[in-house]
Order: structure tokens, then C-alpha cells, then sequence
């Protein structure tokens, strides 16, 4: 009797991760399609606008871009941490922490020139998420403790944060009763590009080249990769780990905050407690797709993003958000799935339960 | 399977294993074994490493299914399938490395996939104890694991076996782990064991245990039975330790000799702990001239690791010191050391010397990373050039070099690790197992270059567990056995017995008598 | 501060308190076999709406809470299948439940938004006792899913600490080679523990809608999913513990709406991080004596097991 078992490849499964992200998709789609037909809808209308909606024309594009800002910080974020082998799951509430400090920096700067403001805001931002993620790295360089708890957990604090913020010391007089934050003044809104596209279509866009460039080309990022790659190997190579960990850390929740500063300033007019909108946990699974590559961040944060606002769109179709986020979860775990193949394949082995023979040593 | 009750003649062998081919990609590890094993003796299985031993235990415990042969067990032909099958046929193996969970109880490790539905505490306790009595086994059930020492956790494993009433118990280099009270505590269980009509296997290398405990001996040499069920009374280590090792002559070619100049690595006095806390190593000794070879010879375990980890720097020493090349460098880190001239070749090619996900390219320049800087950058065309060169020169067979090197052969990882270690002319040279698992190409072409590095005048401590190897290429052949630097000799003039015998020890670790 | 009104903050505390521990105790079977499932939030949403849309329609509410467990437990064998018989990332997957779960439970309460409830499970009448002064309210007027979740408890420990299978699951987390070895199926163990999370998750979320508030909305569990995962390691992996802590972060989500009735000036905005902040503090005391013992954690939790890898 025979059955099968999951075996390593010994080389990568060819156009790997991309290829296994697109087979994902493809079978996430189809399977969308019973989902769309379920509901009384017509699939092919339906994928139709997902696609004009975020893809389509210029406009589309530049809401897409838009979209796929925060998602590819965060998932740059993820990635930096990720490829020392770190867990960052706080981007969530680092976001929010880069978004609060942005917010404070317009208030105590209203009056200041816009430049002026955009500029201490973004920093403010890279400054809050770091501090969020300061708790954790020391945690976790110098005790040893599991970084992907004490990242979740601040989420939730940092929320809270600003629900207090918003409620409390920072509600808009003007809001009648509704806790509201103002709206940021005029001149602290980063200018549009294009169609609705803001300018932190561009600063992503830099930062996240140049952490890719750092990553695969600097020593820093060598040694990042040396030490993600074995413990052992980093001694051997004379790299500390401990300053090592502490700094991946702190500058993954810079990012992430960072995000959250474009994010308040771009597209956000005011701060708010959904200014996250889970593009904190998205970050992780885009890293993931990624393999934790800055290099894949991009590309992966623009389909994820193309997929988010086409799903919006269908909204006006009579489809539920529900469906798009369904249809989102089956995207996500069509990937993780064809990932896992891209890396191992199906072996039969003869035998109930036996142990495989490996070589000799 | 069969039942697993004793048979009533003396006559049937508990295990009779005949024939046993095995393979291996690149190895046979059995060419055509047999054992025989009588019912309630204590039977011992002698051999060097690679000789087979624990390849053909693994076939009987259901690890391994053998290419051909045949198991036989109290006379009745078996084909296991997998463990559990050996195990329903009254064979239990305690394997060198322990299957336990290390939080759990001695008492919850020993019931496991054996237990009463309805756990009781104190009644499985009990049992577990009452078994454990019956046959002198000293351990308390209540206890957590991971607070155990090693000798008590071999008998959680022992237990385990005695507690899924196994008939045939083989045991895999048991004293490895046991200081020598323990390891004759031991003798005394596996003696309960076979006067209770059970039969035991023992796989060593200690031929002061086998003269001591075991009834009977058989010994393998290159996968092939040399001696069968020696009675051990009629024999001596001696005459067993040139079984073991052979009598053929050994070199074949030899450099030509360089007389050695300077010391450039001294060690004096180095001790340091194992992994475990034990006392690894004790107060080796060693000095390596300029120009010279010393080989370090001996069984796995008995502190080759260590006392290559501690001249490195990978490992703090309780005392002694390392001087190299008149410097002294004990408390110095790796990156140190191999500033000041000191190449390593780790055991661990992939994990400590290579980083298995990182390129060829980032790997060549591990060691050196801060010399191809340019401003903050990586200097990628240079790095790339120096890779380049280094592959050509070592003769290293990648694909791209900016593949990860996880997908080189071992000996084209061998190749680029040696090479890049010796590129820059160490002055001295620690070498930890340098052709293990290599052909034989990858064999000679590692073997030059060391040869090469040391007629340039470097000083080399070559660890081997390949008696062949050390004999052909070392100057002066050191032997480690119990963390000990305890014998030295002259690889042209010894006998591979006496060696052998220097190897398998005696009981001297603590008395230090021979 | 009446009397009245701390009797209502005690009642309370033990009514979030089992909402908390429901979804831990799944949690903690998760774990226990060494696997992490950052999807409770999605199990406890599809649970939630299941049991609603159930009691809806058959009108019986025990009816509709056996429905939601076993929603919960299918939607729970999703993050197993990938995790257990694949081995991928259980991070990634586990967040990407949460998304499936949360759509699908949107997707599925569509046309039960706001709707009165077609059953509830009321609080049980335990006759004299409910009349007692102080200890009536507290212990004995709550909903039955609320002693469910005592039972469940105490349950837990016991077939974990004291039945073979009990043994089993913990080994499975522990270390799962030593497990295979000892004839046991680590992928049936696993994926076993998985469902019970799943479950379990089901059954908290049911409670929401069958008891607490009985009604559907989107978004109604709130984070709570959150505090599950935060539990199960405050608790360090005990479910006696895990129960002491669910009553400790209930009190603080009962406080939250009562602080000002007791004339604190406190926010309860910020009164609610306390979980999350004591969790870390745990955390970090449990790394530090780490030093000296193993971690009370599962030591197998969150990675994969292959067999034919070393």
C-alpha cells in the first residue's frame, strides 16, 4: 500500500513563487466563480469590473497605487524583519502609532509651510512605529522573548490609543457628540499625482527600492542575511546578533509607521481608528507571498491592491463586501497552497506509517 | 508477525540475521552481514565507524528494510515494515539519540502510545516503578526529564522497551553518554535482562565493556562480518581491537616530509564542557609546528568537537590556553582568530561554515565580508570576481553563483569551504572531518590542498575519524579517547592495532591506569 | 457604588469571563498540539452567525449552539489542512482565516442583520440559589453556555492530564517525532486539536449571539479573538489558569462600561490595554525564567512536521 507524502524539492520548482502566486490566483478565481454564481451573480460581469475598477484606465490605476502604498510598506515592513527571520505582527498597530504621531506633528505645526509639515510629519511617522516596535526588539534581543506575541498584543494597546485620542484630548469641538478628530489642514495633505493618486505612491516607491537595494546589496544587508540564515553561521562570520535583531526590529516598525503617516496624509483626512484597515496583517501575508524579498514586495502589494479596490468596486454591482473578502481569503490561501508545492512535491511511499530510510551519515 | 514468547530450545536463536545487504546512494553500508544471537545472552557488535553496525540494528528494529538477506526472529522469518512491526515482534532499540519529551514525566515518556486509556496518576506511576525495580533500573517515575542526566535518561529509554515487554533489546553505543559507575550500573540491568530470558545486543566500541559484560561478540569490518558470536572469555581486547581496525597495510602514497620549524599552534591545558555540561574535554595538550600535519584520531564523542570548537573560539574553555603563532588567543572571538591566521573547516559544512540559503557568491566572502566594501555597499563585482576565481582555482562545480549554495554536492561544498579557508594562507589550520561523505575524488582533491597548505609552511590539526587517512597524511598521529589526548604515535612505525587499541580505550578516564 | 451595581460588574466579569474562555480553551487545544491559529476572530464571527441564523430557523437554541461548534470546527480544518497536512506558514495561514472567517460570516448574516432573535439562551433559574444575596446574581443567573464553559474547563483538564489521548495531544505538541515513533498519528492528534479550537471558537461566538446580545451585526466580536491568543499564554497553557485570567480581562471588559457608575474618572478606553499589557508582562517573566527551566509553551508550537525531513 502506498501514500502519499510531501518530499523537499531539490531545486525549486521553475518561476517559482510568482508562478505559484498565479496559480493561486487562478484557482482562487475559479473557485470565485462558484462563489459569484451562488449568489445570484454573473461571474464574468463581476470579474469584469473587479478588473476596469482597478486596473482599467488611469484612474483605476491610480486608486489601485494608492491602495497598494500601505500595503507594500507593510509588507516591506514584514519583509525587512522577516528576512532575519523575524516576526513582526505589530505593523497593525505601528501603523497607528506612525499615523498618531503624524497627527500630533499637524496639530502642534498648524500654521507651519506645507512642505515644512509633510516632511516632520512623514519622520514623526517613521519615529512612532519605531517606538511601538522599540517594547519588542528589546524583548526579544535581549531576553529572548517571542516577538510575535508582543507585537500582536501592542496592536490592540495602540488602538486603544488612539480610540482615547479621538474620544478624549483630540475630538473636533465641531463634531456635535461624534467623536471625531479634525481634518487635517490643507496644507499637510501630500499633493495628488495623478488622477487620485497621492505622492506617496513615489515615496513608497523609493523607500521600498531603497530597502531592496540595501538588502541584496549593502553590507548591513548581508549581514542581515547572513544572521537570518543560521545562528552559528553569524558567529562563524563575527556578526552580533543581538544588535542585529534590535535594530531589524525597531526600523521594520519605522516602516510600518511611516506607512501610517502617508496613509493619514494621503488618503486619510483625518485621523481615525480604521486608518489600519488591516493593511497591518495584509503586510504579513504580502511579505509572505514574497518569500520576504523587498524585491517581490512591490509587485505582490500591486495585485493584492488591484484585488482590494476591484473588490470594492463590485460593490455597486449588488455584490456584498462580504464576497470580495471572501474572495480575498481564497486568493490568500490558493497562494499559501501553491507556495507550499512550489517548494515540496508528492511523493508515493510504499508502507503504512514508516519511517523513510534517509542516507547513512 | 510472530509471537513474541520465548521459544523452549536453547537451540533457536533469538535473532539470526543472515545475509543483510543494504545501500545506500554512494555506500553499501551491509555487503552480505550475518549475526546470530543466542536467547538470553548479551551479545556485542564491534566495529569502527562506518562498518555497519548501526545500519544493520536499524534493519532489525524495522527501520530499514534490507535490499536482501534475511531476519529471522526466535526462529521465525520476519519482514518488518516499520518500527511498530519490530516492535509487536518483541524487539526494542534505544537509539543514541533519545526519542523523550522533555516536559513530561519519566512515567508519562515511558506509557506513551502504551497507555490505559484512563491515565491514574499514581497507579501507571506505580507500575512504571515496579517494572523499573524488577529489573534495577534506578529512576522515579514522578520525575521531570529534562532535569534527568543522560544516564538517566537512557533508562526512561530502556524502560520504554522493558514496558512494551520487548524480548530482544539492542542498544546503540550505550555508554557513550554514561560516566563508567553508570555504564557498570547498566551492565548490571542488561544482566537482569538476560538471566529474565531476554536477549541483548550491544553495539560498541568500548572493548573494556564488551570483555566485561557481554557473553558474546561479533565484529563487522566494512560492512561485513569478520568474527561471529565470539565467546568473550576466550578472547582479549587486543586480539578484538585488530579485528576491528584490520591489519592491512595502510599507506600507500606519502608527502614527502618537511621538517617542521616554529610551533604556531600551541594548546595547553584546554579543558571545557560539552553541550551537556560534562567535561568534554581535559587538559589537552597539543603543539603544531610550522610545515606539519597532526592528525587527531579517535571514535566520535570523545571530544574531537569540543576541542576543535575551543581552539576556534566557538566554544569558552574552563581552563588551558590556545597560543597562535605566539599570540595568545584564548578569550579571543573566531573573527579574531582567523584575523590572526587561523583557518577552520567546521564538521557542520552547511549550518556553521556555509550559510545554506545565502549564494555562492555571499558565501565566498563570509569570512572576509568588511575587505569588499565600497561605502556602505558590497562591492558586487568584486565579490563576484573573488567568487569567480575561487571556484575556478578550488575547482568548485556550482551552477549560477548566485544560486544558494544548499544545492552544491558535499563535495563541491567541501571544496568551496576548504578553499575559501585556505585562500588566504592561514598559518594555522583546524580541520574537522575535512573529506566526510565525499567521494573519492573529493577526497584527494581535499587532501592536496591540505597537503599543499602545510608544504607552504602552515600548521594543521586534522581531525578524522578515517584511521586510513590520518595514517597516510600525518607527521605525528595524536589520539583523543575520553576527552584525552591519551596516546601519540608515529604513523609510519605503529601498529594499526596498537592504535586501534589507543582508539577503543580502556578503562583509564578515571583511574588512569591502561 | 451600590451594591446593586457591583453585583451587576461581578455578573458581568463571570459572563465575559466564559465568552474569554470558550475561545481560549479552543485556542489552547490548538497550541497544546503545536499549532498556532491566529484565527479565532473568524471561527468566533462564523460561529456568532451560525448560531444565530440557526436558532432562526429550527427555533431551538441548543440546536443552533451545535450548529455553530461544528461551523467552527469546519472552518477551523481550512487553517488545518494547510498547516498540519501541508506545513505552511501558521501565521500566514492563521491571519488569512481570520480574513475567510470574517468574510464568510458577513457573507452568511446578510439577511439576519438586526433581526430579533429566534432563540435565546436564557439564564438558567436555579430556583433558592438564584436568591442568595451577592453570590445568586453572580454565579447563579447566568446563561447556561456560561456553566457549559466550566464544564468544558474542567473537562479539558482532565482529558488532557489524565486520558491517553490527553497524553497524546500534548506530546504532539511537544515533540512530534518522539510521537510519531510511539505509533500515534501526529496528523490525526494535530488536526483533532485544530477542530476542538475551531469549535470551541464556534461555541464563543454562538454564546455572543444566543445570550449576550442577541442579535447579528458585522463586527460584532470585536477584538475579542485577540484576547483569546493573549489568554492561552497568559495562562501559560493550564486551563485552570487560562480560567483565572479569562475572569481577570472579563472584569476589565465589564469595567469598561461601568467605570463611570462607580465615579471613576478613569478612561475605560484606556482601562481595556490592560490585557494586552499584562500579557506582555507575563510574557517576558516567562522568558526570563526560561533561563532556568523549559518554557511552559508547547515546544513544537508553530512549527510544521515532516516526517521525512531531519
Amino acid at each position: 500500500m502506498r501514500r502519499p507524502v510531501l518530499v523537499r524539492r531539490d531545486e525549486a520548482l521553475r518561476g517559482g513563487q510568482p508562478l505559484a502566486f498565479a496559480i493561486g490566483l487562478a484557482a482562487a478565481l475559479f473557485i470565485g466563480v462558484l462563489l459569484l454564481l451562488g449568489a445570484g451573480h454573473d461571474p464574468a460581469t463581476v470579474y469584469q469590473r473587479m478588473f476596469e475598477a482597478s486596473l482599467g484606465n488611469p484612474d483605476a490605476w491610480s486608486v489601485t497605487l494608492n491602495r497598494a502604498v500601505p500595503l507594500g510598506l507593510a509588507g516591506l515592513a514584514v519583509a525587512i524583519a522577516g528576512s532575519m527571520g523575524l516576526w513582526n505582527i505589530g505593523a497593525e498597530g505601528q501603523i497607528l502609532a506612525g499615523a498618531m504621531m503624524a497627527a500630533w506633528v499637524a496639530r502642534v505645526g498648524d500654521g507651519w509651510p506645507g512642505p515644512i509639515i509633510i516632511v516632520a510629519m512623514l519622520a514623526a511617522g517613521a519615529v512612532g512605529g519605531g517606538l511601538l516596535a522599540a517594547g519588542p526588539a528589546l524583548a526579544r534581543s535581549s531576553i529572548g522573548v517571542n516577538e510575535i506575541i508582543t507585537t500582536l498584543m501592542l496592536n490592540e494597546v495602540a488602538l486603544r490609543l488612539v480610540q482615547w485620542l479621538i474620544h478624549g484630548p483630540w475630538k473636533d469641538p465641531d463634531s456635535f457628540n461624534f467623536p471625531l478628530a479634525p481634518m487635517l489642514p490643507d496644507q499637510a495633505r501630500l499633493p495628488v499625482l495623478f488622477g487620485r493618486a497621492h505622492a506617496g505612491v513615489i515615496l513608497a516607491g523609493l523607500v521600498i527600492a531603497v530597502f531592496g537595494l540595501a538588502v541584496s546589496r549593502s553590507v548591513w544587508g548581508y549581514e542581515l542575511r547572513v544572521a537570518g540564515s543560521s545562528e552559528a553561521t553569524a558567529r562563524y562570520a563575527g556578526i552580533s546578533l543581538s544588535r542585529k535583531i534590535f535594530t531589524v526590529l525597531v526600523l521594520s516598525g519605522a516602516v510600518a509607521g511611516f506607512a501610517g503617516a502617508i496613509e493619514l496624509s494621503g488618503t486619510a483626512d483625518r485621523i481615525t481608528e480604521t486608518i489600519s484597515n488591516g493593511f497591518g496583517f495584509a503586510g504579513i501575508i504580502v511579505a509572505a507571498l514574497a518569500l520576504m524579498r523587498p524585491g517581490g514586495v512591490a509587485a505582490v502589494a500591486l495585485l493584492f491592491g488591484a484585488v482590494q479596490i476591484g473588490g470594492q468596486s463590485i460593490q455597486t454591482l449588488g455584490v456584498s463586501s462580504s464576497v470580495s473578502t471572501i474572495l480575498q481569503a481564497f486568493i490568500l490561501f490558493g497562494a499559501i497552497g501553491a507556495g507550499v508545492f512550489s517548494q515540496y512535491r508528492i511523493r508515493l511511499v510504499p508502507g503504512r506509517r514508516s519511517v523513510l530510510e534517509e542516507s547513512v551519515g | 508477525m510472530i509471537d513474541s514468547a520465548p521459544t523452549a530450545t536453547a537451540t533457536v536463536p533469538a535473532v539470526a540475521l543472515m545475509g543483510i545487504w543494504k545501500r545506500f546512494p554512494g555506500v553499501v553500508a551491509n555487503a552480505g552481514t550475518h549475526l546470530t544471537v543466542s536467547t538470553g545472552t548479551i551479545h556485542a557488535v564491534l566495529g569502527e565507524n562506518g562498518a555497519g553496525k548501526s545500519t544493520l540494528m536499524n534493519v532489525l528494529a524495522g527501520v530499514y528494510r534490507p535490499d536482501e538477506g534475511e531476519v529471522r526472529v526466535h526462529g521465525r522469518p520476519c519482514r518488518f515494515r516499520n518500527p511498530a512491526d519490530a516492535l509487536d515482534a518483541g524487539i526494542g532499540m534505544v537509539h543514541q539519540e533519545f526519542r523523550l519529551v522533555p516536559s513530561f514525566t519519566v512515567a508519562e515518556n515511558v506509557v506513551l502510545g502504551a497507555a490505559p486509556p484512563l491515565l491514574r496518576r499514581t497507579a501507571f506511576e506505580a507500575e512504571v516503578a515496579s517494572t523499573a525495580a524488577r529489573f534495577g533500573l534506578a529512576i522515579e517515575p514522578d520525575r521531570l526529564v529534562w532535569q534527568l542526566s543522560m544516564g538517566e535518561r537512557q533508562r526512561v529509554e530502556i524502560l520504554k522497551a522493558l514496558w512494551r515487554d520487548a524480548r530482544i533489546l539492542i542498544l546503540d553505543e550505550p555508554t557513550a553518554v554514561l560516566t563508567p559507575a553508570e555504564a557498570d550500573e547498566l551492565g548490571g540491568v542488561l544482566r537482569r535482562m538476560a538471566d529474565d530470558g531476554r536477549s541483548v545486543i550491544f553495539i560498541s566500541h568500548k572493548l573494556h565493556e564488551v570483555t566485561d559484560f557481554c557473553d558474546e561478540a561479533t565484529v563487522l569490518r566494512g560492512g561485513e562480518t569478520v568474527a561471529a558470536s565470539l565467546t568473550v572469555a576466550d578472547t582479549d581486547s587486543a586480539q578484538l581491537a585488530g579485528l576491528m581496525v584490520g591489519a592491512s597495510p595502510a599507506v600507500t602514497e606519502r608527502p614527502p616530509p618537511r621538517d617542521p620549524d616554529a610551533p604556531l599552534l600551541e594548546v595547553s591545558g584546554l579543558s571545557a564542557l560539552g553541550d551537556r555540561g560534562n567535561k568534554a574535554l581535559r587538559a589537552a595538550d597539543i603543539t603544531v609546528r610550522s610545515g606539519e600535519i597532526v592528525g587527531v584520531a579517535g571514535v566520535a564523542g570523545n571530544g574531537q568537537r569540543e576541542l576543535a570548537e575551543v581552539i576556534v573560539g566557538f566554544r569558552p574553555a574552563t581552563a588551558g590556553s590556545v597560543v597562535i603563532d605566539g599570540t595568545d588567543l584564548t578569550g579571543a572571538t573566531p573573527r579574531q582568530r582567523f584575523r590572526a591566521g587561523l583557518g577552520y573547516v567546521p564538521e557542520d559544512r552547511l549550518g556553521v561554515g556555509l550559510a545554506p540559503r545565502l549564494s555562492v557568491v555571499d558565501n565566498a566572502v563570509l569570512r572576509v565580508y568588511s575587505d569588499y566594501r565600497r561605502g556602505p555597499f558590497l562591492a558586487a563585482d568584486r565579490a563576484r570576481a573573488y567568487c569567480q576565481d575561487l571556484v575556478k582555482r578550488f575547482a568548485v562545480r556550482t551552477g549560477a553563483l548566485t544560486d544558494p549554495v544548499a544545492g552544491l554536492s558535499g563535495g563541491n561544498l567541501q571544496r568551496l569551504l576548504v578553499g575559501r579557508e585556505l585562500d588566504h594562507h592561514p598559518r594555522v589550520v583546524v580541520a574537522a572531518q575535512p573529506t566526510r561523505g565525499l567521494d573519492v575524488q573529493g577526497v584527494k582533491a581535499i587532501q592536496d590542498l591540505l597537503v599543499a597548505e602545510r608544504n607552504a609552511g602552515a600548521a594543521v590539526l586534522m581531525i578524522s575519524e578515517d584511521l586510513d587517512e590520518l595514517l597516510m597524511l600525518a607527521d605525528r598521529l595524536l589520539v583523543m579517547q575520553g576527552g584525552r589526548i591519551s596516546a601519540e604515535f608515529d604513523p609510519v612505525t605503529s601498529s594499526r592495532q596498537d592504535i586501534g587499541v589507543a582508539m577503543v580505550g580502556h578503562r583509564s578516564d578515571a583511574e588512569g591506569r591502561l | 457604588m451600590s451594591e446593586a451595581s457591583l453585583v451587576g460588574l461581578f455578573a458581568a466579569t463571570v459572563s465575559f469571563g466564559a465568552l474569554l474562555y470558550l475561545a481560549a480553551l479552543g485556542e489552547l487545544f490548538s497550541e497544546k498540539v503545536g499549532i498556532l491559529n491566529l484565527g479565532v476572530e473568524g471561527m468566533m464571527a462564523v460561529g456568532a452567525v451560525t448560531g444565530f441564523m440557526a436558532a432562526m430557523e429550527t427555533g431551538n437554541p441548543w440546536v443552533a449552539l451545535v450548529v455553530a461548534i461544528v461551523a467552527g470546527a469546519l472552518v477551523a480544518m481550512v487553517h488545518g489542512l494547510f498547516t498540519v497536512v501541508l506545513g505552511a506558514e501558521q501565521v500566514v495561514s492563521g491571519l488569512s482565516l481570520t480574513i475567510l472567517g470574517i468574510g464568510l460570516a458577513a457573507y452568511l448574516g446578510k439577511g439576519y442583520v438586526g433581526r430579533p432573535p429566534g432563540a435565546e439562551l436564557v439564564p438558567v433559574d436555579w430556583g433558592p440559589l438564584s436568591e442568595i444575596r451577592w453570590l445568586g446574581p453572580v454565579l447563579f443567573r447566568q446563561s447556561p453556555i456560561v456553566y457549559l464553559a466550566v464544564l468544558v474547563g474542567v473537562a479539558s483538564w482532565f482529558v488532557l492530564n489524565r486520558t491517553r489521548v490527553g497524553l497524546a495531544l500534548r506530546a504532539a505538541g511537544e515533540s512530534a517525532s518522539t510521537t510519531d515513533v510511539a505509533g500515534h498519528s501526529v496528523v490525526a492528534l494535530r488536526l483533532s486539536g485544530v477542530a476542538i479550537g475551531g469549535g470551541l471558537a464556534g461555541a464563543s461566538g454562538a454564546y455572543l449571539t444566543l445570550s449576550v446580545t442577541p442579535q447579528w451585526a458585522e463586527g460584532l466580536t470585536a477584538g475579542r479573538g485577540w484576547i483569546a491568543v493573549a489568554l492561552v499564554i497568559f495562562g501559560a497553557w493550564r486551563p485552570g489558569r487560562v480560567a483565572v485570567g479569562a475572569l481577570l480581562f472579563g472584569g476589565t471588559l465589564a469595567l469598561k462600561t461601568r467605570l463611570q457608575t462607580f465615579g471613576v474618572e478613569f478612561s475605560p478606553i484606556l482601562l481595556s490595554m490592560l490585557p494586552y499589557l499584562l500579557t506582555i508582562g507575563v510574557l517576558v517573566v516567562i522568558s526570563i525564567r526560561v533561563r532556568n527551566r523549559p518554557s511552559p509553551a508547547p515546544a513544537a508550537l508553530g512549527t510544521a512536521y515532516r516526517r521525512e525531513e531531519r
